[in-house]
This record gives structure tokens, sequence and C-alpha cells, in this order.
């Protein structure tokens, strides 16, 4: 049997990470190929991939984590830095639309009036829809934190509950979303009031799935024990994410929804 | 408080000359008089090189004081419209005046008086000259 004289791991051979450069080309110029030639096979193709390599790159993680026992406390330091150098990363990616709406509206041009919100735009009531939208996602901090404390307390059932609520609370919010886009009195078309509210809350919904998918993972793997009560790194990086997607909408219903109508 | 309450009633009776009281009255500091605060506005759209951001955010932020600019703030902020090529801005300031001015009418033929050499100088139309006064 082969040792190691180190607590790191040596990651052995993988092909996820060339079929995802793969899945990103193809995906990329299948783009370029829908805008030209009107065929939407090439980023479809792409996408496939994708999801495949993300299943099996982080169904490996898995393997080699909780079955086979490389994430020794070196080695989980390691990933701890890298969610949260991501999360840092997805930071300054919002920050280029807050920037760009406030860009907008603190400086409004002619054409729109020379106003804020511009002319004929009527804005989403900040204390209807959104007011409650933002009560799901505090709430859902809380029940993540709940779940947090219960896999430390080695409390089963709660942590099972309790995730699973926030992953409901979750689906709620983008359910609600999801109502409010489709009854909006303006669209994306409508100048750079449309463009920064739905690429800015567009981007955030998204991320919103991503983080419930994230935590979806964290139930399935909790009803499998994976999780002990003082190693459960996956489900620390779900929750890190789910905050900052709280927060997120927090600065999005401050900037945009209430000071911004 | 009370000097508030003088200048809006001065401000009802007479052919406006004073803005009312613009600076908030702090507990402690110093607060900023009339005059420094027309001096600030006048400083701040006179900069040689001013931006297109710069001049609009400039007007939003002055319109959305519970005041009317005197004229000379509005000089200034039209002769950088003209040093920015930006007609509109300069006709739109003329019509945030008009609204800003409320239920007060005298106030902004007034200014369009006070502002008329300009308005010549620069070849700035008014919207009654344009007929886009009225919806």
């Amino acid at each position: 049997m082969t040792h190691q004289a180190h607590a790191y791991h040596m990651v052995d051979p993988s092909p996820w990470p060339l079929t995802g450069a793969v899945a990103a080309l193809l995906m990329t110029s299948g783009l370029a190929v829908w805008f030209h030639f009107h065929s939407t096979t090439l980023m479809a193709l792409g996408t496939v991939l994708l999801l495949l390599t993300m299943y099996q790159w982080w169904r490996d993680i898995i393997r080699e984590g909780t079955f086979q026992g490389h994430h020794t406390p070196p080695v989980q330091k390691g990933l701890r830095y890298g969610m949260i150098l991501f999360i840092t990363s997805e930071v300054f990616f919002f920050l280029g639309f807050f920037w760009a709406f406030y860009h907008a509206s603190l400086a409004p041009t002619p054409e729109l009036g020379g106003c804020w919100p511009p002319t004929g735009i009527t804005t989403l009531d900040p204390f209807e829809v959104p007011l409650l939208n933002t009560a799901v996602l505090l709430a859902s901090g809380v029940t993540v934190t709940w779940a947090h404390h219960s896999i430390m307390e080695g409390e089963r059932k709660q942590a099972i509950h309790s995730l699973t609520l926030t992953i409901l609370l979750g689906f709620y919010f983008t359910f609600l979303q999801g109502l409010e886009y489709y009854d909006a009195p303006f669209t994306i078309a409508d100048g750079v009031y449309g463009s920064t509210f739905f690429v800015a809350t567009g981007f955030h919904g998204l991320h919103v799935i991503i983080g419930s998918t994230f935590l979806a993972v964290c139930l399935l793997r909790q009803i499998r024990y994976h999780f002990t009560s003082e190693h459960h790194f996956g489900f620390e990086a779900a929750a890190w994410y789910w905050h900052f997607v709280d927060v997120v909408w927090l600065f999005l219903y401050i900037s945009i929804y209430w000071w911004g109508s | 408080l009370l000097i508030a309450v003088f200048h809006y009633y001065a401000n009802c009776q007479q052919i406006m000359t004073r803005t009312p009281l613009a600076s908030r009255s702090f507990s402690h500091g110093k607060v900023e008089t009339d005059e420094e605060f027309d001096a600030r506005w006048v400083t701040y759209f006179s900069k040689p090189d001013i931006d297109a951001w710069e001049l609009k955010k400039g007007m939003n932020t002055l319109i959305g004081y519970d005041l009317v600019p005197e004229a000379k703030i509005l000089d200034s902020a039209l002769r950088a419209c003209r040093r920015l090529d930006d007609l509109a801005s300069a006709i739109r300031i003329l019509e945030a005046v008009k609204d800003k001015s409320g239920p007060h009418k005298d106030i902004y033929p007034y200014l369009i008086q006070e502002l008329g050499p300009t308005l010549a100088e620069l070849g700035i139309s008014t919207p009654e000259q344009l007929g886009i006064d009225k919806l």
C-alpha cells in the first residue's frame, strides 16, 4: 500500500477539467452559432456536457472526502479558502451591476427626463411582494443557521427538517420573483431602468437557484449520513453561499426596489 | 425655524429674491448660509471640465432640495450645458425650475426674465417658445 509523507491531497488524474473546458467552448461558440445561424444544437450540447461535468466532478470530490478520507484538516482549510475566494469574486461580479445602476440612477440622462425613476416607468411597490421576498430570504437565513447547529449537535431529524425548510423558502422566493417578473409593468427592453433592474435581479435569481440546488445536494447528503457533527464543510460552504445570496438581495432591495422607486 | 417660516411667507408675497432656507438646522456645527449654499453650487457647475455625469448628478441633487435655485446657480448650470453641448438638459433645467416652483406661479417668469440675457447668449429656447410646455 502506498503512503504519503504529508497531509495534503494529490488528486488522481481526472477527465472532468477537460470536459468542463470543452463544455465552455461549445457553449460559447454555440451561443455565436445561435446568434448567426439560428441553431441551438451546439449550445445545447455544451450545456449538457457542462451539467455532466459538474455532476461527476462534484460526485468525485464527495467520494474523495467522505468515503476515502482525503479531506484532512489542511485540505479542508484549502477548500475553505477556495470557497471564500469564489464568493468574493461573485461579490465583485454583483458590484459591477450595482455600479451600473448607480451610474444611471444618480445622474439620469435627458432621454429619461432627467429623473429617476425615468419618465413613463411604473415601479413596483417595494412594500408589496419585494418586502415579502425580503422576509422569505431572511427567514431562510435563520433556518439554514438552525440546520447548521442541528448538524453540529448531532440532531439528525432537526437538521433534515430545517434544511428542507430552507430549501422550500428558497423555492418560494423564486416562485414569487417569477410572478413579479411576469406581472411587471416594464420589461428588460425599457431603457436603462429595465436593463439595470432585470440584469441585477435576474443574476440574483439565478444565484438563488444555484444556492437552492447546492442546499438540496446537502440535504441529500445529510439524509445519507455523509456529514458528521465535526466535519461537514460541504454544508458550511452551501450555507455561506446562501448567506451571500441573502445579503445581495438586501442590497438589491434597498437600492433598486426602495431607493430607486 | 422662525427664519424658515419668515422666508416662506416672504417668498409668497414678493418677487423672489431670496431662496427659502436650504441648509439644515444642525444642533451643533456650522450652518450654511444662503450665500454659501449658492456659491457652492455656482462653483460646482463652473468647473471648466465638468463632465456629463457630474452635470446630471448635480442637477438631480439640486432639484431634490426644498427650494428653487437662484438665477446665478441656474446660469452656471446652463453654461455647463453649453460646454457639454447638451441643449436637452438646458431646456430640461427650465422645466424643472417651473416644476419646483409649485403653486408659486410668479417664480418661473421672474427667473426666465433674469436669465434672459444668458438664454439669448447661449441660444437656449424656453419650453414655451418651443411649444412643449403644454402636454
